[in-house]
């Protein structure tokens, strides 16, 4: 494995043994999202409108508020005793730290997707005959991958920064815009059957995640000097 | 005999803001050197040393290492700051182990023969977060050495030690001195005494004294 991806690799697994080992910060970020889900089903039921139409909106809002706090947390880790600066020393190249940091929130993410998805399905109870699976899955998992490529990004710029906590979600909403509309009619477009009309959004969805995901290995040198 | 590491730095200067933090920085150290910079707080030190560690960028000057431009990637830096820079979820050991995987110098062995040199072997399986503070800056230590470093930098790196640990730490100047070019930053040059070293006196972001300390 060449020494940047073994790098890479080595963060990854000491990020999550050290997420896993004190499960707080995922407890309560899912706990947050399983609170979203109830109050959105209560909140759906006092209104005549089809679970299809306002499913994909309630699914996003929710994944882009989890998304907040378990993005938040990949470098604010190292911020603790200072081991940003061991870390950037080890690594030598600051690209390495986006990689490693993006896999870990991307996996932290879709693990909380992972309850969260099927619960506000079951709750919101979404008619779900004509819905194409597969391209609905997609539509989570590639905008789940721009959530966490754009949020480790700026979770990057800022967390040097006085006020990273209140800049952060500033900062990511504007960008995120193309992504969640374009992730909302993905996931609308899965649940109706009727993917050909929103495949562009798809290609857009691959697009911003590609740019996004290959961007930091030119902007990250400079993202963490300071 | 070994080839020696030269660090040259030449009119180093470093603007944050509207400050100007370094003012025209110049000296020059080869392996075997033992520097211990002094000065009042907000001087430049821990500044001079994160621009040496290649953590921050310079505004003006030149920083070489062998004849070409400092950074972060130039060879192996072991940065000791007042901060232990560890994981506190991770055991002794599995910090250890992390940062040797990264420089690529991993082997128990190795990890063995550091925590024994700062007397942490019997409590390599403890959580950094159930350390005394002492402890984990002399795990510190150990975490800079695994990078088996040409240029170590030390800012305070007395704090919170005991007196072993202050053993510990002289002995790590006169260990590395053969394969490392060493800077400390101190407010306390007392525990350099015993020690052959250079002495650069920081004020205002300029060098305001030179000076030489045979053992």
């Amino acid at each position: 494995m060449p020494k940047f991806w073994r790098k890479v690799f080595l963060i990854y697994l000491k990020d999550l043994k050290d997420e896993f080992r004190t499960t707080d910060h995922l407890l309560s970020t899912l706990v947050f999202g399983t609170m979203l889900v109830f109050v959105f089903s209560f909140a759906l039921q006092l209104v005549e409108i089809g679970t299809a139409q306002v499913f994909p909106a309630v699914l996003w809002v929710s994944i882009f508020f989890m998304a907040i706090l378990a993005l938040q947390r990949s470098f604010a880790k190292e911020q603790d005793n200072g081991a940003l600066d061991a870390l950037l020393l080890a690594s030598g190249d600051r690209s390495i730290l986006f990689y490693a940091k993006f896999l870990f929130s991307l996996t932290v993410l879709l693990l909380l997707e992972v309850v969260v998805v099927p619960l506000l399905w079951i709750f919101i109870d979404v008619a779900g005959a004509k819905a194409n699976l597969w391209f609905f899955l997609g539509a989570v998992f590639l905008g789940s991958w721009g959530l966490a490529a754009v949020g480790t990004l700026l979770n990057g710029i800022t967390v040097q920064l006085p006020g990273a906590r209140l800049l952060f979600p500033i900062l990511l909403f504007p960008i995120l815009i193309p992504l969640l509309l374009g992730a909302i009619l993905c996931t609308q477009g899965a649940l109706v059957g009727e993917i050909k009309a929103v495949s562009g959004w798809m290609y857009l969805l691959v697009i911003y995640d590609l740019l996004f995901t290959i961007l930091p290995l030119l902007l990250f040198d400079y993202v963490l000097e300071g | 005999m070994a080839v020696k590491d030269v660090l040259v730095v030449k009119e180093l200067q470093k603007q944050l803001g509207h400050k100007q933090i370094l003012k025209n920085i110049s000296f020059q150290a080869v392996t075997g050197d033992l520097l211990v910079i002094t000065g009042p707080n907000g001087a430049g030190k821990t500044t001079l040393l994160r621009i040496l560690a290649g953590l921050l960028p310079k505004s003006g000057g030149e920083v070489l290492w062998n004849g070409a431009e400092l950074a972060l990637d130039h060879g192996r830096v072991g940065y000791i700051s007042h901060q232990p820079m560890l994981y506190a979820n991770l055991t002794v050991q599995e910090n250890l182990r992390f940062f040797g995987e990264m420089y690529g110098t991993m082997g128990a062995e190795r990890v063995q023969e550091l925590l024994e040199l700062v007397g942490l072997w019997l409590y390599r399986l403890e959580m950094v977060s159930v350390l005394s503070r002492g402890m984990q800056q002399r795990l510190a230590i150990a975490r800079a050495l695994m990078a088996d470093p040409t240029l170590i930098l030390y800012d305070e790196p007395f704090t919170s030690l005991d007196a072993d640990g202050r053993e510990i730490l002289r002995q790590v100047f006169e260990q590395h001195r053969d394969r490392s070019i060493q800077l400390a930053i101190t407010h306390e040059p007392q525990h350099f005494a015993g020690l052959t070293y250079r002495h650069l006196g920081l004020d205002g972001g300029r060098v305001v004294e030179r000076g030489y300390t045979h053992a």
